[in-house]
């Protein structure tokens, strides 16, 4: 990794770091703690660092072409009044910022070993939709927080899933590709636990044999996020636990390379860097995020899409598309463990944290925020849960497994297109 | 004397005899027995005074023999409480907790004269009377008339079977065996799932019928329907005992297999306790002190629902079956904790099937000759409820495992289910 890693590094010589730098950082880049103890101690090592950081962090993946977008999107929603262009611009500029919120994680994770860094994948590994979804709960759009994250939780298990066996297997395609099952299983459990915690406030309501109507329900959803909570947490402390009895990967002898092979082997960043980066990309996901949620209503009636497509399908594949991206490479390398672990972890996440999470957090904030999601989304949910466990049961995947899941995505995408909430007649 | 000696020896005797049933039944009868007219006064006495003694030591045996046992004067004071107070809510919970021994004692008396019988006629008296309370207490419900009561009592039963007893079993045992996960028998879950899914379906037909409004009759369809499947689903569960009491047993051989041999004998002292007839006698009087209780149980149940202001549909779904439940619950995790958890899931996911498959058809049968409108039509809630319930179990049992995260959401889904009913309450009829 070595020789490419300077290959990289001697490219970009007319960048805002110059040539001195540049050479600089090919003796140090192994050294990278060493070097930065060193650059505390005068200013002009200090700016020199600042740059280098930037340019790590913000210049040189080359995702990172999307990030004017951003800046652009702010100006439009103040110049003009069209709420489509700022809704599409926001959502284009928050793709890398999402991507680089998951680098920044995943740095300051090789620093803290693995328990903290299993802690920290498990929590900033939704940041994005976690910070779209409590400025809407802010903004009383109750039903787009339940499609937002009802939809990333379909994207993840079908799109991502399928994309990533698909072309995992058309790139292996003499035989199935293998993954670790007791750990598909457990989320699939989880997941079908999470289904559970959102049919039963549905239905109560539904059949209208709730106790105080309305109101049940909204206990009802509080004391089940809760719940869901505590069985979360159980989750993290299993996982982490016996991470070194049950979730061994396939490839064991590839176990040492595993963690290093995502990180490119060293670090690249300071510890101290990696927590500051954290918090600016945060607190600038969390501005678009401000502009994305306003434009949703606008941009709704300009592309003539009803809310509920663009909330269910448009919003996650954009705060997705990193994870999707990683998910697909893991899969060609035949890292399927990887991959089910982003794209089946991350559903997981969503459905027994974040979702539970925005009712206490509607809770403290004073809103209506319940598990209820309405019979279609609740259905929805609960055959595309037992579709995927159903295809993960056996732990093998081929191409077809993963076209399959694909076109199950198309068909669900379809179904939103055409979805609009009833007039609320009681 | 010769005769005391004699008699604690052949006492002493019986005790120690393995199973063999036409040894340990019969009395030893001293060899010199009188049987001439002007000495049969003092024979009549002494046969009388070994009967007591043998009665008495019956009664040590079966009421004094367990702890549990000190929850029995809870029975009568029920009792006492029911003609002396109006205080509803006090009935119900004393007589809940006076039948809990009552139905422990039961299972044991079924388990001690299974002992005799051999292996399949003992499968069958488990099957029938494994549940008994349940079907007692769903008898006299039906009598009045509570057709709510029955469904949703016995739809409790099969949940906290289910995610309750399961999930304390699974949570016990994983803790304590906390450095691998243990294994059961697959293929038994399966089947057993596989039955679950089967009550499900004949569950759910008359419910959509009746939701959708689209049966022929209204209202009348679904009742045959229900009597139909229920006949239906009493042949499939007769055919399950014969499938696993005959010609699949090896099916059903945990995995430790040189343990095997032991196997049915480790869950019971090594000779039964009682003999033969003491076990039908006290199956019998058993049966009898549980139907008392459970009239004045039922018949607490509306007043205690006002008194302690918590829905029916919570009383009979989340309390009763807790408590008629509570033997099979302690027996299941102490297997899992000595590793027999094939043992347990025969208790908990046995006890699921067979009320699914065998108590609820039979309480419609039931229903049937009483000209009660018993149905299968649980409503869509209970109906909803039990389908996910039966699928998250299904699925965690399919790869014969079991842990202690897996135990912990069992619990945790049945609190979320106790809570939902928690908030229930049938809509007002309006159709």
């Amino acid at each position: 990794m070595g020789p490419n890693e300077k290959t990289d590094l001697e490219l970009p010589e007319d960048t805002i770091v110059g040539s001195p730098l540049a050479t600089r950082k090919t003796h140090t880049f192994d050294h990278i703690g060493s070097f930065a103890t060193v650059a505390q101690y005068t200013p002009g090592r200090t700016r020199n660092r600042i740059l280098m950081s930037i340019y790590i962090v913000l210049i040189k993946a080359k995702i990172n072409v999307l990030l004017p977008f951003g800046p652009l999107a702010i100006m439009l929603h103040y110049l003009t009044g069209k709420h489509g262009w700022v809704f599409f611009f926001s959502l284009i500029g928050i793709i890398p910022l999402a991507e680089r919120l998951g680098y920044a994680t995943e740095q300051l994770a090789s620093y803290t070993g693995p328990t903290v860094g299993g802690l920290l994948n498990a929590t900033f590994g939704n940041a994005t939709e976690m910070i779209i979804s409590i400025y809407a709960l802010n903004n009383g759009m109750i039903r787009v927080v339940q499609q937002s994250l009802l939809g990333s939780i379909l994207s993840n298990m079908l799109l991502v899933l399928g994309c990533a066996f698909f072309t995992g297997g058309i790139v292996h395609c003499n035989k199935d590709q293998v993954f670790n099952k007791a750990a598909a299983v457990v989320n699939s459990g989880l997941l079908l636990m999470a289904v559970m915690g959102l049919m039963f406030p549905a239905v109560l309501h539904f059949t209208h044999s709730e106790l105080h109507y309305g109101r049940s329900e909204l206990a009802l959803s509080r004391f089940s996020s809760c719940i869901m909570l505590v069985a979360y947490a159980g989750y993290l402390f299993f996982q982490l636990k016996s991470q070194h009895e049950l979730y061994k990967p396939i490839g064991e002898e590839e176990v040492a390379n595993e963690n290093d092979s995502d990180d490119e082997d060293a670090p690249e960043i300071t510890q101290w860097e990696a927590i500051s980066w954290l918090a600016v990309l945060t607190v600038w996901v969390s501005i678009l995020s401000g502009y994305l949620v306003d434009a949703i209503q606008g941009a709704s009636e300009s592309m003539n899409m009803p809310v509920a497509f663009i909330s269910v399908i448009l919003l996650p594949i954009v705060g997705n598309a990193a994870e999707h991206a990683s998910a697909i490479m893991f899969a060609m390398k035949d890292k399927l463990d990887i991959t089910l672990g982003v794209a089946i972890g991350s559903s997981t996440q969503i459905s027994m944290f974040v979702i539970p999470f925005c009712v206490v957090v509607g809770w403290i904030m004073g809103r209506q925020m319940d598990l209820n999601f309405q019979l279609f989304e609740t259905a929805t949910l609960f055959i595309t849960v037992l579709v995927v466990a159903f295809m993960l049961q056996e732990g093998t995947a081929n191409y077809f497994k993963g076209l399959m899941l694909i076109l199950c995505y198309l068909i669900v995408a379809a179904s939103f297109f055409v979805h609009i909430d009833p007039v609320a007649s009681d | 004397m010769m005769r005391p000696v004699d008699e604690k020896e052949s006492f002493a005797m019986e005790v120690e005899t393995i199973v063999d049933s036409s040894v340990s039944s019969v009395k030893r009868y001293p060899p010199e027995m009188p049987h001439n007219g002007p000495l049969s006064s003092v024979a009549y006495s002494w046969i009388l005074w070994r009967i007591l003694k043998r009665l008495s030591k019956s009664i040590k045996v079966v009421i004094f023999g367990t702890k549990i046992n000190i929850l029995l004067p809870f029975g009568p004071l029920s009792i006492v409480l029911h003609f002396l107070t109006e205080n509803h809510g006090l009935v119900f919970f004393f007589s809940l907790i006076g039948i809990t021994p009552l139905a422990e004692r039961l299972g044991y008396a079924t388990e001690q004269l299974a002992a005799y019988t051999g292996q399949t006629v003992g499968g069958l008296l488990n099957a029938t009377f494994g549940n008994a309370t349940e079907m007692i207490i769903a008898m006299y419900a039906l009598k009045n008339g509570m057709i709510r009561v029955v469904q949703q009592s016995l739809l409790g039963s099969i949940l906290s079977n289910m995610l309750l007893v399961l999930g304390c079993a699974f949570f016990a045992g994983g803790v304590v065996h906390s450095k691998k996960d243990q294994i059961f028998n697959k293929a038994a879950a399966v089947v057993n799932s596989g039955l679950l899914l089967m009550a499900v379906m004949g569950l759910m037909f008359p419910a959509v019928l009746h939701f959708t409004h689209s049966e022929v009759q209204y209202g009348k369809s679904e009742v045959a329907l229900s009597r139909f499947s229920s006949c239906v689903m009493l042949i499939a569960y007769a055919s399950y005992l014969v499938f696993q009491l005959k010609s699949h047993r090896n099916l059903y051989h945990p995995i430790e297999d040189e343990e095997g041999l032991n196997e049915a004998d480790l869950d019971e002292d090594e000779p039964p306790e009682l003999s033969q007839w003491e076990a039908i006698s006290w199956l019998a009087i058993l049966t009898l002190w549980i139907s008392i209780l459970s009239e004045y149980l039922v018949d607490a149940i509306e007043g205690a629902s006002d008194a302690l202001n918590l829905p029916m549909a919570f009383i009979s779904v989340i309390l009763l079956p807790i408590v008629g439940n509570a033997a099979e619950h302690a027996s299941a995790i102490m297997f899992a904790m000595k590793n027999k958890l094939d043992i347990t899931l025969g208790v908990a996911i046995g006890s699921s099937t067979q009320i699914s498959m065998f108590v609820i058809p039979f309480s419609v049968v039931v229903g049937w000759l009483m000209r009660q409108q018993m149905d299968l039509n649980f409503q869509l809630f209970e109906t909803a409820t039990l389908f996910i319930t039966v699928l998250v179990v299904a699925f965690m049992l399919q790869d014969g495992t079991a842990n202690y995260f897996k135990g912990l959401m069992l619990i945790l889904c049945y609190f979320i289910v106790a809570a939902s009913f928690y908030f229930h309450t049938d809509p007002e009829k309006d159709d």
